[in-house]
Protein backbone atom coordinates (compact mmCIF):
# COMPACT_ATOMS: atom_id res chain seq x y z
CA UNK A 1 0.00 0.00 0.00
CA UNK A 2 3.08 2.49 1.17
CA UNK A 3 4.74 1.04 -1.94
CA UNK A 4 1.60 1.92 -4.42
CA UNK A 5 1.07 5.44 -2.95
CA UNK A 6 5.01 6.57 -2.97
CA UNK A 7 4.55 5.37 -6.55
CA UNK A 8 1.98 7.39 -7.41
CA UNK A 9 3.52 10.18 -5.76
CA UNK A 10 7.12 10.10 -7.10
CA UNK A 11 5.52 10.15 -11.18
CA UNK A 12 3.26 12.46 -9.99
CA UNK A 13 6.00 14.67 -8.99
CA UNK A 14 8.10 13.77 -12.09
CA UNK A 15 5.09 14.70 -14.67
CA UNK A 16 4.85 17.98 -12.55
CA UNK A 17 8.29 18.75 -13.13
CA UNK A 18 8.08 17.46 -16.99
CA UNK A 19 5.83 20.05 -17.30
CA UNK A 20 7.25 22.77 -15.44
CA UNK A 21 10.02 22.19 -17.94
CA UNK A 22 8.18 22.44 -21.03
CA UNK A 23 6.82 25.88 -19.04
CA UNK A 24 9.89 27.63 -19.16
CA UNK A 25 10.90 26.11 -22.66
CA UNK A 26 8.10 28.18 -24.15
CA UNK A 27 8.77 31.04 -22.01
CA UNK A 28 12.07 30.93 -23.34
CA UNK A 29 10.53 31.52 -26.85
CA UNK A 30 9.53 35.10 -27.51
CA UNK A 31 7.15 34.82 -30.35
CA UNK A 32 7.41 38.88 -31.16
CA UNK A 33 11.05 38.04 -31.72
CA UNK A 34 11.32 35.32 -32.92
CA UNK A 35 8.42 34.40 -35.45
CA UNK A 36 5.03 32.12 -34.26
CA UNK A 37 5.73 29.03 -31.86
CA UNK A 38 3.33 26.92 -33.79
CA UNK A 39 4.72 24.76 -36.58
CA UNK A 40 3.55 26.20 -40.50
CA UNK A 41 2.07 22.95 -41.97
CA UNK A 42 1.64 22.77 -45.98
CA UNK A 43 -0.42 20.43 -47.10
CA UNK A 44 -0.18 21.51 -50.95
CA UNK A 45 1.19 20.62 -53.45
CA UNK A 46 1.75 17.72 -51.39
CA UNK A 47 0.85 16.14 -47.89
CA UNK A 48 2.75 17.43 -45.56
CA UNK A 49 5.79 19.88 -45.22
CA UNK A 50 6.52 21.46 -41.85
CA UNK A 51 8.16 24.66 -41.24
CA UNK A 52 8.97 25.78 -37.82
CA UNK A 53 10.06 29.30 -36.76
CA UNK A 54 11.68 28.29 -33.87
CA UNK A 55 14.60 26.51 -35.93
CA UNK A 56 15.53 28.97 -38.18
CA UNK A 57 15.06 32.52 -36.39
CA UNK A 58 15.84 31.08 -32.62
CA UNK A 59 18.58 28.56 -33.26
CA UNK A 60 20.21 29.54 -37.23
CA UNK A 61 19.79 33.40 -36.09
CA UNK A 62 17.65 34.50 -38.93
CA UNK A 63 15.76 37.85 -38.59
CA UNK A 64 12.34 38.29 -39.48
CA UNK A 65 13.46 40.36 -42.77
CA UNK A 66 15.90 37.54 -44.00
CA UNK A 67 12.48 35.88 -45.56
CA UNK A 68 9.48 38.46 -45.21
CA UNK A 69 8.48 39.87 -47.19
CA UNK A 70 10.47 39.35 -50.15
CA UNK A 71 10.42 34.80 -50.00
CA UNK A 72 7.18 35.06 -47.73
CA UNK A 73 4.38 36.95 -47.35
CA UNK A 74 3.56 37.42 -43.43
CA UNK A 75 -0.04 35.90 -44.24
CA UNK A 76 -1.04 31.99 -43.14
CA UNK A 77 -1.42 30.49 -46.45
CA UNK A 78 -0.06 33.21 -48.79
CA UNK A 79 2.29 30.82 -50.33
CA UNK A 80 0.17 27.67 -50.27
CA UNK A 81 -2.28 29.47 -52.60
CA UNK A 82 0.48 30.26 -55.19
CA UNK A 83 1.08 28.08 -58.07
CA UNK A 84 4.83 28.49 -58.63
CA UNK A 85 4.82 26.85 -54.97
CA UNK A 86 6.78 24.11 -55.76
CA UNK A 87 10.01 21.75 -55.49
CA UNK A 88 10.86 22.58 -58.74
CA UNK A 89 10.80 26.42 -58.01
CA UNK A 90 12.71 25.77 -54.96
CA UNK A 91 15.73 24.60 -57.12
CA UNK A 92 15.74 27.80 -59.11
CA UNK A 93 16.18 29.70 -55.16
CA UNK A 94 12.58 30.41 -55.25
CA UNK A 95 11.32 30.32 -51.64
CA UNK A 96 12.96 28.37 -49.40
CA UNK A 97 15.26 27.21 -52.31
CA UNK A 98 17.11 31.06 -51.34
CA UNK A 99 18.83 29.52 -48.93
CA UNK A 100 18.44 25.55 -49.17
CA UNK A 101 21.10 25.77 -52.18
CA UNK A 102 23.61 23.55 -50.81
CA UNK A 103 26.04 26.26 -49.23
CA UNK A 104 23.69 28.27 -47.02
CA UNK A 105 21.80 25.38 -46.16
CA UNK A 106 21.54 22.16 -47.50
CA UNK A 107 20.19 21.68 -51.20
CA UNK A 108 16.50 21.55 -51.31
CA UNK A 109 16.89 17.87 -53.45
CA UNK A 110 18.11 16.42 -50.26
CA UNK A 111 17.11 15.72 -47.24
CA UNK A 112 14.11 15.34 -48.30
CA UNK A 113 12.30 13.79 -45.03
CA UNK A 114 13.65 16.92 -43.00
CA UNK A 115 10.63 18.87 -44.32
CA UNK A 116 8.63 16.48 -45.59
CA UNK A 117 7.01 15.05 -42.56
CA UNK A 118 4.13 12.93 -44.61
CA UNK A 119 0.55 11.94 -43.44
CA UNK A 120 2.22 10.00 -40.53
CA UNK A 121 4.27 13.17 -39.40
CA UNK A 122 1.46 15.47 -39.70
CA UNK A 123 -1.06 12.73 -38.02
CA UNK A 124 1.22 12.96 -34.85
CA UNK A 125 1.78 17.02 -34.87
CA UNK A 126 -2.14 17.05 -34.77
CA UNK A 127 -1.87 14.05 -31.47
CA UNK A 128 0.59 16.55 -30.35
CA UNK A 129 -1.63 19.51 -30.26
CA UNK A 130 -4.47 17.84 -29.06
CA UNK A 131 -2.81 16.79 -25.85
CA UNK A 132 -1.57 20.07 -25.27
CA UNK A 133 -4.71 21.61 -25.46
CA UNK A 134 -6.38 18.91 -23.47
CA UNK A 135 -3.58 19.40 -20.57
CA UNK A 136 -4.04 22.96 -20.33
CA UNK B 1 32.06 -62.28 -3.79
CA UNK B 2 35.51 -62.57 -2.14
CA UNK B 3 38.67 -61.28 -3.21
CA UNK B 4 40.01 -64.74 -3.51
CA UNK B 5 37.88 -65.55 -5.93
CA UNK B 6 38.17 -62.69 -7.97
CA UNK B 7 41.71 -62.90 -8.59
CA UNK B 8 40.52 -66.26 -9.98
CA UNK B 9 38.37 -64.54 -13.05
CA UNK B 10 39.96 -63.75 -16.36
CA UNK B 11 40.91 -60.21 -17.03
CA UNK B 12 38.47 -58.35 -19.04
CA UNK B 13 40.97 -55.14 -19.50
CA UNK B 14 42.60 -54.64 -23.06
CA UNK B 15 45.37 -56.22 -23.20
CA UNK B 16 43.60 -59.56 -22.95
CA UNK B 17 41.00 -58.57 -26.03
CA UNK B 18 41.88 -60.67 -29.08
CA UNK B 19 42.56 -58.72 -32.14
CA UNK B 20 39.63 -59.90 -34.17
CA UNK B 21 37.22 -58.00 -31.51
CA UNK B 22 39.77 -54.75 -31.75
CA UNK B 23 39.42 -54.75 -35.66
CA UNK B 24 35.77 -55.32 -35.73
CA UNK B 25 35.68 -52.14 -33.23
CA UNK B 26 37.91 -50.09 -35.60
CA UNK B 27 35.55 -51.04 -38.58
CA UNK B 28 32.56 -49.69 -37.11
CA UNK B 29 34.09 -46.70 -35.96
CA UNK B 30 35.17 -46.24 -39.52
CA UNK B 31 31.59 -47.06 -41.12
CA UNK B 32 29.97 -44.22 -38.91
CA UNK B 33 32.80 -41.69 -40.31
CA UNK B 34 32.30 -42.75 -43.49
CA UNK B 35 28.62 -42.39 -43.05
CA UNK B 36 28.90 -38.58 -41.61
CA UNK B 37 31.72 -37.33 -43.97
CA UNK B 38 29.53 -38.70 -46.89
CA UNK B 39 26.80 -37.07 -46.02
CA UNK B 40 28.56 -33.76 -45.46
CA UNK B 41 30.07 -34.41 -49.05
CA UNK B 42 26.59 -34.70 -50.63
CA UNK B 43 24.63 -31.53 -48.81
CA UNK B 44 27.86 -29.36 -50.43
CA UNK B 45 25.64 -29.93 -53.73
CA UNK B 46 23.52 -27.26 -54.51
CA UNK B 47 20.00 -28.65 -54.47
CA UNK B 48 17.90 -25.68 -55.98
CA UNK B 49 18.09 -23.43 -59.13
CA UNK B 50 20.40 -20.76 -57.59
CA UNK B 51 20.19 -17.79 -59.81
CA UNK B 52 22.62 -15.64 -57.93
CA UNK B 53 23.93 -15.61 -54.62
CA UNK B 54 23.07 -11.92 -53.78
CA UNK B 55 19.48 -10.44 -54.28
CA UNK B 56 19.91 -9.01 -57.57
CA UNK B 57 19.54 -12.05 -60.33
CA UNK B 58 21.52 -12.65 -62.83
CA UNK B 59 21.44 -10.78 -66.34
CA UNK B 60 19.37 -13.01 -68.64
CA UNK B 61 18.37 -15.44 -65.80
CA UNK B 62 15.03 -14.28 -65.05
CA UNK B 63 12.29 -16.80 -64.50
CA UNK B 64 9.43 -15.07 -66.33
CA UNK B 65 8.51 -13.11 -69.05
CA UNK B 66 7.59 -10.32 -69.16
CA UNK B 67 8.98 -10.55 -65.26
CA UNK B 68 7.20 -7.74 -63.90
CA UNK B 69 8.68 -6.10 -60.56
CA UNK B 70 9.35 -2.64 -58.75
CA UNK B 71 12.14 -0.67 -57.79
CA UNK B 72 11.75 1.74 -54.89
CA UNK B 73 14.03 4.89 -54.64
CA UNK B 74 13.39 4.53 -50.51
CA UNK B 75 15.08 7.69 -49.31
CA UNK B 76 12.74 10.08 -52.25
CA UNK B 77 9.45 8.86 -50.67
CA UNK B 78 7.64 11.75 -48.65
CA UNK B 79 4.68 9.65 -47.20
CA UNK B 80 2.40 11.80 -49.39
CA UNK B 81 0.17 8.42 -49.79
CA UNK B 82 -1.35 9.34 -53.42
CA UNK B 83 -0.36 6.17 -54.23
CA UNK B 84 -2.39 4.59 -51.48
CA UNK B 85 -5.44 6.75 -52.73
CA UNK B 86 -4.54 5.86 -55.82
CA UNK B 87 -4.32 2.04 -55.30
CA UNK B 88 -7.75 1.93 -53.33
CA UNK B 89 -9.55 3.74 -55.61
CA UNK B 90 -8.29 1.58 -58.60
CA UNK B 91 -8.89 -1.36 -56.89
CA UNK B 92 -11.58 -0.63 -54.46
CA UNK B 93 -10.10 -1.80 -51.45
CA UNK B 94 -11.61 -0.96 -48.01
CA UNK B 95 -10.41 1.02 -44.89
CA UNK B 96 -9.84 -2.20 -42.91
CA UNK B 97 -7.16 -3.39 -45.52
CA UNK B 98 -4.12 -2.52 -48.05
CA UNK B 99 -2.22 -3.54 -50.73
CA UNK B 100 0.47 -0.95 -50.57
CA UNK B 101 1.28 0.79 -47.34
CA UNK B 102 4.24 2.94 -46.16
CA UNK B 103 5.75 2.32 -42.93
CA UNK B 104 8.69 4.55 -41.42
CA UNK B 105 11.59 3.98 -39.49
CA UNK B 106 13.14 6.87 -37.90
CA UNK B 107 17.38 6.74 -36.82
CA UNK B 108 19.03 8.33 -34.37
CA UNK B 109 21.44 11.73 -35.57
CA UNK B 110 24.01 13.24 -33.69
CA UNK B 111 23.10 16.45 -31.63
CA UNK B 112 19.82 15.08 -30.05
CA UNK B 113 17.88 14.55 -33.62
CA UNK B 114 16.52 12.02 -36.09
CA UNK B 115 16.40 11.10 -39.70
CA UNK B 116 13.01 10.15 -41.00
CA UNK B 117 12.92 7.05 -43.78
CA UNK B 118 9.55 5.65 -45.57
CA UNK B 119 9.36 2.90 -46.18
CA UNK B 120 6.83 1.99 -49.29
CA UNK B 121 5.60 -1.48 -48.79
CA UNK B 122 3.32 -4.05 -50.95
CA UNK B 123 3.44 -7.76 -52.07
CA UNK B 124 7.03 -8.60 -53.50
CA UNK B 125 5.25 -11.19 -56.02
CA UNK B 126 8.25 -13.45 -54.52
CA UNK B 127 9.72 -16.19 -56.71
CA UNK B 128 9.37 -18.88 -54.15
CA UNK B 129 6.22 -17.56 -52.44
CA UNK B 130 5.49 -18.61 -49.23
CA UNK B 131 2.18 -18.05 -49.23
CA UNK B 132 1.35 -19.79 -52.46
CA UNK B 133 2.91 -23.28 -50.94
CA UNK B 134 0.40 -23.14 -47.74
CA UNK B 135 -2.87 -22.56 -49.82
CA UNK B 136 -4.81 -25.45 -49.46
CA UNK B 137 -7.36 -24.85 -51.85
CA UNK B 138 -5.44 -23.38 -54.92
CA UNK B 139 -7.17 -19.94 -54.65
CA UNK B 140 -3.87 -18.51 -55.19
CA UNK B 141 -1.13 -19.35 -56.97
CA UNK B 142 2.36 -17.59 -58.77
CA UNK B 143 1.18 -16.99 -62.52
CA UNK B 144 3.72 -19.06 -64.74
CA UNK B 145 4.20 -16.26 -67.41
CA UNK B 146 3.94 -12.49 -65.71
CA UNK B 147 5.43 -14.29 -62.40
CA UNK B 148 2.17 -11.92 -60.42
CA UNK B 149 0.81 -13.47 -57.26
CA UNK B 150 -2.62 -13.39 -57.40
CA UNK B 151 -6.44 -14.27 -55.95
CA UNK B 152 -6.89 -16.17 -59.77
CA UNK B 153 -9.47 -18.42 -57.97
CA UNK B 154 -11.22 -15.92 -55.19
CA UNK B 155 -14.17 -18.23 -54.92
CA UNK B 156 -11.69 -21.42 -53.32
CA UNK B 157 -10.64 -19.23 -50.45
CA UNK B 158 -12.24 -20.47 -47.70
CA UNK B 159 -10.91 -17.50 -45.66
CA UNK B 160 -8.66 -19.83 -43.83
CA UNK B 161 -6.04 -16.88 -43.67
CA UNK B 162 -2.74 -19.18 -43.59
CA UNK B 163 -1.51 -17.52 -46.46
CA UNK B 164 -1.58 -14.31 -44.49
CA UNK B 165 0.25 -15.46 -41.71
CA UNK B 166 2.94 -17.56 -44.50
CA UNK B 167 3.38 -13.81 -46.62
CA UNK B 168 6.52 -12.46 -44.49
CA UNK B 169 5.93 -8.93 -45.65
CA UNK B 170 2.18 -8.77 -44.46
CA UNK B 171 1.22 -7.95 -48.19
CA UNK B 172 -2.42 -9.98 -47.70
CA UNK B 173 -6.11 -8.98 -46.23
CA UNK B 174 -9.15 -10.48 -45.61
CA UNK B 175 -12.12 -8.92 -47.56
CA UNK B 176 -15.20 -9.02 -45.53
CA UNK B 177 -17.26 -8.07 -48.54
CA UNK B 178 -15.79 -10.97 -50.93
CA UNK B 179 -15.53 -13.48 -48.31
CA UNK B 180 -12.13 -14.07 -49.92
CA UNK B 181 -8.06 -12.96 -49.75
CA UNK B 182 -7.36 -9.46 -51.24
CA UNK B 183 -3.50 -8.50 -52.04
CA UNK B 184 -1.59 -6.37 -54.75
CA UNK B 185 -1.56 -8.26 -57.95
CA UNK B 186 0.94 -5.08 -59.87
CA UNK B 187 -2.62 -3.91 -60.80
CA UNK B 188 -2.90 -6.79 -63.12
CA UNK B 189 -6.74 -6.86 -63.52
CA UNK B 190 -7.61 -2.53 -63.21
CA UNK B 191 -5.12 -2.19 -65.23
CA UNK B 192 -2.20 -4.50 -66.90
CA UNK B 193 -4.54 -6.87 -68.47
CA UNK B 194 -6.41 -3.97 -69.82
CA UNK B 195 -3.77 -2.66 -71.70
CA UNK B 196 -2.01 -0.24 -68.89
CA UNK B 197 1.88 -0.57 -68.70
CA UNK B 198 2.17 0.84 -65.41
CA UNK B 199 0.33 0.29 -61.81
CA UNK B 200 -1.82 2.90 -60.47
CA UNK B 201 0.76 3.65 -57.36
CA UNK B 202 3.69 4.16 -59.94
CA UNK B 203 1.50 6.78 -61.23
CA UNK B 204 0.33 8.97 -59.12
CA UNK B 205 3.90 9.12 -57.07
CA UNK B 206 5.12 12.82 -57.34
CA UNK B 207 8.49 12.16 -55.86
CA UNK B 208 9.21 8.98 -58.51
CA UNK B 209 9.78 6.81 -55.83
CA UNK B 210 8.13 3.32 -57.44
CA UNK B 211 9.79 2.61 -60.71
CA UNK B 212 7.61 -0.72 -62.36
CA UNK B 213 8.24 -2.65 -64.95
CA UNK B 214 9.52 -6.02 -67.13
CA UNK B 215 12.96 -6.58 -65.47
CA UNK B 216 13.83 -9.11 -67.86
CA UNK B 217 13.77 -5.96 -70.80
CA UNK B 218 17.20 -4.62 -70.56
CA UNK B 219 15.46 -1.33 -72.01
CA UNK B 220 13.49 -1.29 -68.77
CA UNK B 221 13.97 1.50 -66.21
CA UNK B 222 13.80 -1.57 -63.51
CA UNK B 223 16.62 -3.28 -65.18
CA UNK B 224 19.13 0.16 -65.97
CA UNK B 225 17.87 0.89 -62.27
CA UNK B 226 18.73 -2.88 -60.63
CA UNK B 227 21.79 -3.63 -62.71
CA UNK B 228 23.84 -0.40 -62.39
CA UNK B 229 26.97 0.20 -61.27
CA UNK B 230 27.82 1.60 -57.68
CA UNK B 231 24.45 1.05 -56.44
CA UNK B 232 22.90 -1.09 -53.00
CA UNK B 233 20.07 -3.11 -53.86
CA UNK B 234 18.37 -4.43 -51.04
CA UNK B 235 15.07 -6.53 -50.41
CA UNK B 236 12.94 -7.17 -47.61
CA UNK B 237 13.67 -9.98 -45.58
CA UNK B 238 15.75 -11.76 -47.57
CA UNK B 239 16.24 -15.08 -44.96
CA UNK B 240 13.16 -15.94 -45.90
CA UNK B 241 14.29 -17.38 -49.02
CA UNK B 242 11.50 -16.23 -50.86
CA UNK B 243 13.29 -14.46 -53.41
CA UNK B 244 11.52 -10.97 -53.75
CA UNK B 245 10.52 -8.94 -56.64
CA UNK B 246 10.73 -5.37 -55.15
CA UNK B 247 13.83 -4.50 -54.61
CA UNK B 248 15.03 -1.04 -52.50
CA UNK B 249 17.60 1.33 -54.13
CA UNK B 250 18.46 5.00 -53.09
CA UNK B 251 20.25 6.41 -55.98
Amino acid sequence: MVVVLGGCLLSGALLIAGDEAKKQESKAYDEDAYGPEAPIVWVKPVRTVVFEHKVHTMDAGLSCDSCHDDLFEMENGAAEKKDDFTMAALYKGSYCGSCHDGSTAFASNTRCTSCHIGVRGHARLNDKGDATAKSH
Amino acid sequence: MKIDDLQQMESEDVNTLPSVERRKFLKFGLAVTGMYLGGSILSLTSTGNAYSSGVVPTVGQYPYSPHYSMVIREKRCIDCELCKEACVKTNHVPKYGFRTTILEKRRALEGNKFETTFMPVLCNHCNNPPCVRVCPTTATWKDKKTGIVGIYNPSFCIGCKTCMTACPYNARYFNEERRAIDKCDFCYDSRLSKGGTITACTEACPADVRVFGNLADPTSRVFKLVHAAETIVWVLRPETGAIPNVFYINN
